[in-house]
C-alpha cells in the first residue's frame, strides 16, 4: 500500500532527515571558518561521527521491533530519572546548566535522551490506561510522569528543555482521547502563569515606572488574599455544583482553579527564576534595552537572518557569522547562519523538509493500527515540531531564547541522536505497517 | 493490553493534528519571508553598520603667529588621546582596568570614574578620558592589549607654546580644552562632538572656526571584537587642518611691554591708530597655558582660578576702571569744539572749592594758581576742569562727547568678554540711586571719577582718535588668516573706521598741543625718551581706600610726524601702585625708547636710566 517505499523504508523521511543532517554538517563547517578562511573548529567531524553512529541508532530501532519497547518502557523510565538524577549530582556544568554525564570530551547530555525514555513510558501507560484517561485523576498521573523529569531538568537548570515536555504530553494525551477541557486548562494555566510571571518586570525593566498594580503579584500578602478571595468563589460555586447541578458553576471553579493555579505558579517562578533568565524574557520583549548583553544574541540573529535577502550571501560569504558577531552559531543559531548565507530560498527548503517529515510523520500515524505506535509517533512529531518552533522563532526574534537546539540541524551528539532515534522509531512504524 | 486490537485511530484529531504542525511553521514562513524579503534590504545596512567602523583623523589645530610670521607663537605637538568604551570593559574588570590607565597615563582615578560616569557605565561611545599622552604609554597599552579591554586612543596632537605665549601672551592667545556638555549644546551643529577640544578664551575662542578645521574619517570593517579585519584607505575621508592666524601683535614689542610692566597688576596697550591694529597687549598677571597638559592640571587650574589677582582675566579687556584724570582729555576736547570757555582766559585755582555744602580738593592743595587752558591740562588741575565741566560745559555735553569717543559701548575688539563699561546720565541716576543728578556729580564726571569706568581699549581709542584728529578704526588683533599648506593669505583684516561725529582738526591740534605740556612741563615729566616726542595724560583714580590707586598714563607719539603709519598708541594702567604711582608712565616711557630706539627692554633701560642697575626707580613725586 506504501508506494514511496524502497527495500520497505519510507524513502521520503528518510531522504528528508538525511537532507537535513548533511546541511547541518555544511554549516557546522560553515561556523567554524573564520572571516580570514581559517578553519578553527572540528564541530563538523565530530558532527560526521555523531550522524554516522546515529544512524546506527536509526537502523536498529527500524529494525527492531518497537513493540518490545512497551515490555521496556517502565524500566527505561526508571534508568533515566536515576541518570537524569545522577546529572544533577556529578554532571559537567556547560553553559551555566549541570546538564553533561560523561568523562573527558566524551559525555552525553541525559536530559535529551530522557525526551525519548519519557515518550515511550507515556505511550506505554496511556495506552494501558485505555479509555480512563477522560478522567481527571488518570491525566493527572500522565502529567506526573512528565513532572518528574521536568523537574530535574529545572533544577540542573535548563527551562528550555524542560518545557519540551508539555506539548509532548498535551499532543499525546490528545491523541489518546483525553478532554479538550483538561488540556486547555493546561494551556490557559501556562499562558495565565507565563503572564503573570512577566508583568511585574514589564513595567518595571521596559517602561521603567512601577504600577502597585503589577508589583503587588511578587508580594506574598496579595498572594495569600487572592488565594482567599479565589478559594471562597471555588467554595461556593463548588456548594453550589453538589446542591443545584448546574453547569455554569463547573466553569466559575474551572476559571478560578486556573487564576489560583496561575497565582501560585507565577509566584514560584519569582522564586525560581534567576535573573538572567528574567533578562533573557525582557530582551526578548525589547532586546535594546540590553543590546550589548541578553539582547545582543537577538539583535545579531534577527541581523544575520534579515540580511541574508532572498538568495543569501552565498556558502561561507556571510559576515555576521564569519565576523563572529553571531553567536553560538554552530547550536542554538544554527538556522541563523543558514539563512544568512542561503537566504530566504534556503531558509523556505529547510521549512519544506521538516514539514515534509511531520506530515510524512502523521501519515504513518494514522496507518498504524496500534495505539502504543500512535502515541509513541505523536510524542515524537510534537518534539521536533516544538524544537523547530522555538528554535527557528528565536533566531527570528519571535520566541524568547531557550537554547534548545534544532534537531538534525545543531551541531551535539545528544540531540542528534534523540532525532535520530526518533526517525527511527517513526521508521520502525512504517516499516510494521507492510507486514 | 486489550485496547490494543479494539483501537480506533483517532481521524479527526489527526486532522486537527496536521493542522497544529502546519499553522506553526506557516508562522514561521510569513516570518522569515518579512524578514529576508520585505526587510532584507534594511537588514543589509544595518549588517554593514554592525560592521563599520569610522576612527577620526583629528584635524590639526590652525597655528598662530605674530605680525611677522616667522616663528609661530603657538603650534601643534604628535600626541595621543585614550578613549574607553565603558560598556566594552567587561564590570568586573572596569576597576583594574581604570586603576592600571591611571598609573600608566599619570592622571587621577577618580578623573576617569567621573568622565565614564557622564556618558554611562554601560554606553559603547568612546569617551576620551586623557590627552596629550605620548608615543610611549601608548606603546604599553598597546602590547598589552589584553589587559586593556575597551580602551583605545587616536593621534591627537596637543598645543605647544612659544616663550612669548607661555607668559604675556597668554590672555590675547588664550587656551584650548575638552569641550564642555553646555559648549556641546550650542556648538552641536557646527560639526563639534563629545571629544572635541574648543578654545576656552582669548583667540583661540574667538577664531575657534578658522583653527579647528575638519577632521576626517577612517572606515575600517571590525569582527566582534573590534579586531580590525579590513582598512579601507582610498575610502579615507582626509582631515582639513585648521587655518593658520597672523596676529597684529609684534612679539618683540610685547616682550618689551611685559618686561617695562614688569609684576605690578595691571596693563598695556599698544595700537597703531591708524589701522586699530593691537601690537601688543599685557595683562599682569598671566597664566601658563601648559598647565591644561600637566599631570595635574585641575588643581592647578582650580588654584589660579581661586588666585585673588585673578589670572585669567586679560585687564585690558575684561575689566573697566574710572578714567579718572585721563577723562580730562575728552573734557578739553568739548570745552574747545563748543567754545564753551575761551583757551587763554584763565581759572585761578586756590586748591579747593566750595560747592553747597561740600567742599572739593585739587590734587594740589596749596592751588594752582591762576591757569590758562594749556596750563590746566598739563598740571590736571581739577578746579579748573570742575569749573569748565559745572560751569561752562554742563552734563549733557559731556555725556554727548564721552559717546562721541566710543565710551559706555563695546569697541567691538575680536577678543570675547569685553566690559563696555559704563557712563552715567541724570536719568540713570534718578531710575537707580532714586536721586537727581546733582552739581557735585557732574564735577566728579568732570574728573573722571565717581560712576564713570572704561576699559584700556576704550582709552586707547580715544587717544588714538585724538592722533588721527577725529578718525578712530576697530580695534582687532587679528591681521590675516593663511592657508596652512600653502601659506596663501585667505583673509586680510582692512582697517576698519568706525562712526564717529565731526570734531573739527583744531579743536585736536589743542588738545594735542595741551598733552604734549603734560609730559614738558606737566605730571608726565617722568618720561624723558629722546627717541621720541611723546604726547600723553596721567591719571590717578581713587579706589576708595586711602593710599591704593589705579594709575594709568594714555599717550602717542611722535606728536608730529610725516609717517602718520609710524605712530603708536601706549595706554598702561596699573592697579595698586601703592609708591610706584608713576610707574604708568614710566613703563610708557621704556616702550616708547624701545620702540622708537629699536632698543630691547635692557637696552632701553640703560639709556633710560643709567644710573641704574635693572632697579626699578623708587622715585617719589606728588601728582
Amino acid at each position: 500500500m506504501r508506494r514511496s517505499s524502497l527495500f520497505g523504508f519510507d524513502i521520503i523521511l528518510l531522504s528528508s532527515t538525511f537532507l537535513l543532517v548533511i546541511l547541518g554538517i555544511f554549516f557546522i563547517f560553515s561556523s567554524g571558518v573564520t572571516a580570514t578562511g581559517e578553519i578553527y573548529s572540528t564541530e563538523y567531524i565530530k558532527q560526521i561521527v555523531w550522524a554516522v553512529t546515529g544512524l546506527i541508532w536509526l537502523l536498529f530501532l527500524t529494525f527492531s521491533n518497537y513493540r518490545n519497547m512497551k515490555n521496556l518502557a517502565p524500566t527505561i523510565y526508571i534508568i533515566f530519572i536515576i541518570l537524569l538524577f545522577i546529572t544533577l549530582s556529578f554532571g559537567k556544568v556547560v553553559n551555566g546548566a549541570k546538564s553533561w554525564l560523561g568523562i573527558g570530551d566524551f559525555g552525553i547530555q541525559p536530559s535529551e535522551f530522557a525526551k525519548i525514555s519519557t515518550i515511550i513510558f507515556l505511550a506505554f501507560y496511556l495506552q494501558t490506561i485505555g479509555s480512563n484517561i477522560r478522567k481527571l485523576r488518570f491525566f493527572l498521573i500522565g502529567l506526573l510522569i512528565i513532572m518528574v523529569p521536568v523537574g530535574f531538568i529545572i533544577i540542573q537548570p535548563d527551562m528550555g528543555t524542560s518545557l519540551v515536555y508539555f506539548p509532548v504530553f498535551l499532543t499525546m494525551a490528545f491523541l489518546a482521547g483525553a478532554k479538550v477541557r483538561h488540556i486547555f486548562f493546561l494551556i490557559l494555566l501556562t499562558c495565565c502563569t507565563t503572564i503573570l510571571t512577566i508583568l511585574p518586570y514589564l513595567e518595571e525593566m521596559i517602561m521603567g515606572i512601577q504600577y502597585p498594580v503589577f508589583t503587588i503579584l511578587k508580594k506574598p500578602e496579595f498572594l495569600l488574599f487572592s488565594l482567599l478571595g479565589i478559594g471562597l468563589i471555588f467554595a461556593v460555586s463548588l456548594w453550589g455544583l453538589m446542591i443545584f447541578k448546574k453547569r455554569y458553576f463547573y466553569w466559575i471553579i474551572y476559571g478560578s482553579s486556573i487564576l489560583a493555579g496561575s497565582s501560585i505558579c507565577s509566584f514560584g517562578a519569582h522564586m525560581v527564576l534567576k535573573d538572567y533568565q528574567v533578562m533573557r524574557l525582557i530582551s526578548f520583549i525589547n532586546p535594546y534595552i540590553d543590546p550589548r548583553g541578553t539582547g545582543w544574541n537577538i539583535i545579531q540573529s534577527i541581523t544575520a537572518v534579515g540580511s541574508g535577502g532572498v538568495w543569501g550571501k552565498g556558502f561561507l560569504q556571510g559576515t555576521q557569522s564569519h565576523y563572529q558577531y553571531l553567536p553560538q552559531q554552530s547550536t542554538d543559531f544554527i538556522f541563523s547562519i543558514i539563512a544568512e548565507e542561503l537566504g530566504f530560498f534556503g531558509g523556505f527548503i529547510i521549512l519544506v523538509l521538516y514539514l515534509v517529515i511531520l506530515l510524512r510523520g502523521v501519515q504513518i500515524l494514522s496507518n498504524t493500527n496500534d495505539k502504543f505506535g500512535l502515541l509513541l509517533g505523536s510524542g515524537i512529531l510534537a518534539m521536533i515540531l516544538f524544537h523547530l518552533f522555538v528554535n527557528i522563532g528565536m533566531a527570528m526574534g519571535i520566541m524568547p531564547i531557550t537554547g534548545i537546539p534544532l534537531l538534525f540541524l545543531s551541531y551535539g551528539g545528544s540531540s542528534l541522536w534523540t532525532a535520530l532515534i526518533g526517525i527511527g522509531i517513526l521508521l520502525n512504524l512504517s516499516f510494521k505497517q507492510y507486514r | 493490553m486489550s485496547d490494543s486490537y479494539g483501537f480506533k485511530i483517532p481521524r479527526d484529531r489527526l486532522l486537527i493534528f496536521r493542522f497544529i504542525i502546519i499553522l506553526p511553521i506557516a508562522i514561521l514562513l510569513f516570518y522569515l519571508f518579512n524578514l529576508q524579503v520585505v526587510k532584507g534590504l534594511e537588514y543589509q545596512k544595518k549588517a554593514e553598520d554592525i560592521l563599520k567602523r569610522d576612527v577620526p583623523i583629528i584635524a590639526q589645530r590652525g597655528m598662530i603667529y605674530d605680525r611677522n610670521y616667522d616663528e609661530p607663537l603657538v603650534y601643534n605637538i604628535d600626541s595621543f588621546a585614550v578613549n574607553v568604551i565603558p560598556g566594552d570593559i567587561p564590570d568586573e574588570d572596569k576597576q583594574r582596568v581604570f586603576k592600571s590607565l591611571s598609573e600608566i597615563l599619570k592622571i587621577k582615578e577618580n578623573k576617569i570614574t567621573d568622565k565614564v560616569k557622564k556618558i554611562g557605565y554601560h554606553q559603547y561611545r568612546p569617551v576620551e578620558i586623557a590627552q596629550g599622552i605620548s608615543f610611549k604609554s601608548v606603546a604599553y597599552i598597546a602590547e598589552h592589549m589584553d589587559q586593556f579591554p575597551g580602551v583605545t586612543w587616536i593621534s591627537k596632537p596637543i598645543r605647544g607654546y612659544s616663550e612669548e605665549t607661555a607668559s604675556s601672551l597668554s590672555h590675547v592667545i588664550g587656551y584650548v580644552d575638552e569641550i564642555t556638555s553646555e559648549e556641546l549644546n550650542i556648538y552641536y551643529n557646527q560639526g563639534y562632538n563629545i571629544n572635541s577640544t574648543i578654545g576656552k578664551s582669548g583667540v583661540e575662542k574667538q577664531y575657534d572656526y578658522f583653527l579647528k578645521g575638519i577632521d576626517g574619517k577612517r572606515f575600517k570593517i571590525v569582527d566582534v571584537t573590534e579586531k580590525s579585519l579590513l582598512e579601507k584607505p582610498d575610502a579615507d575621508i582626509p582631515p582639513q587642518p585648521g587655518k593658520n592666524l597672523v596676529l597684529t601683535i609684534n612679539k618683540d614689542y610685547q616682550v618689551l611691554s611685559e618686561k617695562a610692566l614688569g609684576e605690578r597688576t595691571g596693563c598695556v596697550l599698544v595700537m597703531r591708530p591708524t589701522t586699530g591694529e593691537i601690537l601688543a597687549m599685557v595683562s599682569y598677571p598671566w597664566f601658563d597655558p601648559r598647565i591644561f597638559y600637566a599631570e595635574n592640571s585641575s588643581e592647578k587650574f582650580a588654584e589660579l582660578s581661586l588666585n585673588p589677582l585673578s589670572p585669567f582675566l586679560n585687564r585690558a579687556v575684561q575689566s573697566a576702571y574710572p578714567p579718572a584724570s585721563v577723562f580730562k582729555v575728552i573734557m578739553s576736547t568739548a570745552m574747545l569744539e563748543e567754545n564753551a570757555f575761551p583757551i587763554d582766559a584763565t581759572i585761578t585755582c586756590t586748591g579747593e572749592m566750595v560747592v553747597g555744602d561740600r567742599t572739593a580738593h585739587c590734587w594740589n592743595k596749596t592751588g594752582h594758581g591762576p591757569l590758562s587752558f594749556y596750563d590746566g591740562l598739563a598740571n590736571s588741575c581739577n578746579i579748573y576742569f570742575f569749573t569748565i565741566g559745572s560751569e561752562y560745559i554742563g552734563e549733557e555735553t559731556i555725556i554727548r562727547y564721552a559717546n562721541s569717543f566710543g565710551l559706555g559701548r563695546l569697541t567691538g575688539i575680536d577678543l570675547p568678554g569685553e566690559d563696555p563699561g559704563f557712563i552715567p546720565t541724570p536719568q540713570w541716576k534718578l531710575q537707580h540711586e532714586n536721586m537727581k543728578w546733582l552739581k557735585g556729580d557732574t564735577m566728579n564726571l568732570s574728573i573722571g571719577q565717581g560712576w564713570v569706568t572704561v576699559n584700556s581699549i576704550q582709552i586707547a581709542e580715544v587717544i588714538s582718535m585724538i592722533a588721527n584728529e577725529g578718525k578712530a578704526y576697530k580695534p582687532h588683533v587679528l591681521k590675516e588668516v593663511r592657508d596652512p599648506i600653502t601659506g596663501e593669505i585667505i583673509e586680510s583684516i582692512e582697517p576698519e573706521e568706525l562712526e564717529r561725529p565731526y570734531i573739527s582738526a583744531q579743536t585736536f591740534q589743542h588738545v594735542k598741543e595741551g598733552m604734549s605740556k603734560v609730559i614738558n612741563v606737566g605730571t608726565g615729566r617722568l618720561v624723558t625718551t629722546k627717541a621720541v616726542q611723546v604726547v600723553g595724560k596721567t591719571g590717578t583714580s581713587e579706589t576708595g581706600v586711602e593710599e591704593v590707586y589705579k594709575s594709568w598714563f594714555a599717550s602717542f607719539a611722535p606728536y608730529k610726524t610725516d609717517n602718520l603709519d609710524e605712530r603708536v598708541v601706549v595706554v598702561v594702567l596699573i592697579e595698586d601702585p601703592m609708591n610706584q604711582q608713576w610707574w604708568a608712565s614710566q613703563t610708557a616711557n621704556i616702550i616708547y625708547q624701545g620702540i622708537f630706539a629699536q632698543q630691547n627692554y635692557e637696552q632701553a633701560m640703560k639709556t633710560l636710566y643709567p644710573w641704574m642697575k635693572f632697579e626699578e626707580p623708587k622715585e617719589q613725586e606728588e601728582q
